[in-house]
């Protein structure tokens, strides 16, 4: 708003809504308006006619009482007839009868002289006497021998009051059209809009990697154009994702390769006693060795649960407790390996998803387990259901997370500075794509006897 | 023992090579499916390591192709993409395992340790893990060559337990397949049953390990 007054150059331009509003309202009202002019001037004109034939009425009475009193002239109106004929509450009749001299010969004496034509009808103008706007009748009279011009004049004061009445009668519902069609205008442009609303709403529910299209079917025509170039804008984008998610895969997949071929030739080295004079040499090149492996693996597995969600996904019902009990076998012997107490407690959690994708998640959170507890130590996977939330979680027995890096464990290659063990700082960022996909919520939480518990709570 | 490896990356195959030859292994390298095809036309192998990505012809071609003519040799894919279809299309197609690269030696040595076993018992029947023999058409056993006394559901349970070995076996699955004898076995009855066995297998040096929440393995045999 403010911004508006002081820079008013930078207004913005009228939105779709008023643009609509006003194309609309300005020609209606003007319609309206015009169509009342004409309406009030013909409502008028007839109202007009009425009175103007009373006034002739007028008139033809003069006249009748000219034509009994015959030549015995000056005329004389007897007080009865004279009432009679100025009686029309609440305007005031005057009149005259003049001959052909000119002279008044019956009537105000002060009426002013009108033009007389010779016509059979009576002739009608506006006028003004003593001051008042009056309307005036004029006709031509032949009595007898005599001709007579014989002028009546009536003041406006009914003819005002029923412009008046017509008026009112008139604006009214007039002012009711012109409100009823605001209103119409008003909510029918919302209801024309309420398509483009719609489509706001799927494109700003959207999250950044979700490029799905928009659907089409049920979308305005006139939108429609528009809406492909942005599907095609879409589709583009997320080509471009998925050739730079297909570089990441494909890159960690040809350095699988050669990386086995060094494994091996390491494990030929070692056998035939290369590294006999210096075994911690040996232990370091496999460290790392191993390390690698793992980064590709997981490098694979975060391009592939990146390259899964820029489409819409098809989600299936996914029994959560067969994925904990396949994980058993995959990762007993790991966990041996450090003598850590792998258990699990499986109770049945139903959800829809992508099975492979929430197996890799699992796979990460105990990969992660086994990779930072201790030897000796506990981890314990669990399955479940928390009221209708099914959940997977996996807690050890190891060092935690301390506060100060909660923020920060969930971010692609983040290490806790001086963790132990040869983590690549994917494994989360993998669990926290593959949960978002699926809208459920990682939550991280220290259990009674220190360690890290990570629970996957679905929705 | 004869390997046939088909594998067009030669510092792959010939680290494999000289990698199993050190093992006692007799070790062949086909660098195309093409010459795979030719190898186990003209000679007899125990078990084929097998490259999926191969120039023209891949690998999966090679094992329907091995599978079409009859052939039950034990097939392990090696593979570098860990991708749920391409490991389903391998199974599918008819291999017998797979393993992701990178891999170690040791790790290799196994699984063809326990294909070749594995295919054996399905030629002779027999179920051997180190000193320990399954001969499930007279239904004898035996432990470092004496005669071993197992009831039904002992048997039962060994049995499905050497079967699926290292993998672990759940407490639901031995109630399942125990069911056929027994109307409303428990989970604490597979318990008393799974005691008495160890109790038997003690002198063989073989476990039945607990996995606490699921159920048992037998551990990979060591030799």
């Amino acid at each position: 708003m403010h911004r508006k007054t002081e820079t008013p150059a930078l207004s913005e331009p009228l939105s779709l809504r008023q643009r609509l509003i006003f194309a609309l309202l300005t020609p209606l009202i003007a319609i309206l308006a015009l169509s009342s002019f004409f309406d009030y001037r013909l409502a008028q004109k007839t109202a007009n006619q009425a009175h103007d034939q009373s006034l002739a009425d007028t008139v033809f009475d003069l006249e009748g009482h000219i034509r009994r009193k015959n030549s015995s002239l000056p005329i004389d109106l007897t007080e009865e007839a004279e009432a009679m004929l100025r009686s029309s509450t609440p305007d005031m009749i005057y009149f005259a009868v003049i001959n052909a001299a000119g002279v008044i010969v019956a009537g105000d004496a002060d009426l002013p002289r009108q033009p007389l034509s010779k016509s059979e009808k009576i002739e009608f103008w506006d006028g003004k006497y003593r001051g008042k706007a009056v309307r005036i009748a004029s006709h031509y009279l032949e009595a007898g021998a005599q001709v007579f011009q014989v002028l009546v004049m009536e003041t406006t004061e009914k003819r005002k009051q029923a412009s008046k009445r017509i008026l009112a009668a008139m604006i009214l519902p007039n002012l009711a059209v012109v409100l009823a069609t605001l209103l119409a205008v008003v909510l029918g442009v919302r209801k024309g809009l309420l398509p483009l609303q719609k489509v706001e709403e799927d494109i700003a529910a959207r999250s950044a990697s979700d490029l799905h299209e928009i659907e089409l079917a049920g979308t305005p025509a006139e939108i429609r154009p528009m809406l492909r170039r942005l599907n095609e804008l879409f589709s583009l984008l997320r080509e471009s994702v998925a050739i730079q998610q297909r570089f990441i895969a494909d890159a960690a997949h040809q350095l699988r390769t050669p990386l086995a071929g060094l494994q091996t030739q390491l494990d030929l080295a070692t056998v035939e006693g290369a590294f006999a004079s210096n075994q911690q040499r040996h232990q370091l090149i496999d460290e790392a060795t191993t390390r690698i492996g793992h980064l590709l693996t997981q490098l694979l597995a975060y391009a592939r649960t990146e390259t899964s969600s820029p489409g819409k996904v098809q989600f299936e019902p996914v029994a959560l407790e067969r994925l904990v009990e396949n994980s058993a076998s995959v990762f007993l012997d790991a966990a041996l390996a450090k003598n850590i107490d792998l258990g699990f407690e499986i109770l049945p959690a139903e959800t829809s998803g992508l099975p492979w994708m929430i197996q890799e998640a699992l796979s990460n959170l105990i990969d992660n387990a086994i990779r930072y507890t201790p030897t000796n130590g506990v981890i314990t996977v669990r399955s479940g259901k928390f009221g209708k939330q099914a959940f997977i979680e996996v807690e050890d027995s190891g060092p935690g997370i301390p506060p100060e890096h909660l923020a920060d464990v969930f971010k692609r290659f983040y290490r806790i500075p001086g963790s132990p063990g040869n983590g690549c700082g994917l494994g989360l960022a993998i669990v926290h794509e593959i949960a978002e996909l699926h809208g459920a919520k990682v939550e991280l939480s220290t259990p009674e006897n220190g360690g890290l518990c990570v629970r996957l709570l679905f929705s | 023992m004869r390997i046939l490896i088909v594998e067009d990356d030669l510092l792959m195959a010939q680290g494999l090579k000289q990698g199993l030859q050190q093992l006692g292994y007799t070790v062949d390298v086909a660098g195309s499916a093409e010459e795979a095809g030719v190898c186990v036309q003209g000679e007899s192998f125990d078990i084929a390591l097998i490259d999926l990505a191969l120039p023209k012809a891949d690998g999966l071609h090679f094992i329907r192709h091995l599978r079409a003519s009859g052939s039950h040799l034990p097939a392990l894919i090696l593979t570098a993409s860990d991708s749920m279809d391409d490991t389903v299309r391998g199974l599918d197609a008819g291999a017998d395992d797979y393993m992701t690269k990178p891999y170690r030696l040791p790790e290799v040595a196994a699984r063809i340790r326990a294909l070749i076993r594995r295919s054996h018992a399905l030629a002779d029947a027999c179920l051997r893990h180190d000193a320990l023999a399954l001969d499930t058409r007279t239904r004898t056993a035996s432990l470092n060559g004496v005669a071993l006394e197992l009831t039904n559901r002992e048997w039962a349970i060994l049995e499905m337990l050497l079967m699926a070995s290292p993998a672990v076996v759940s407490k639901d699955k031995l109630v399942q397949a125990l069911a056929g004898w027994e109307k409303d076995i428990t989970p604490n009855a597979i318990e008393v049953h799974v005691s008495r066995l160890r109790q038997k297998l003690a002198p063989g040096a073989i476990a039945i390990r607990t996995i606490r929440g699921i159920g048992y393995r037998i551990d990979a045999p060591q030799n």
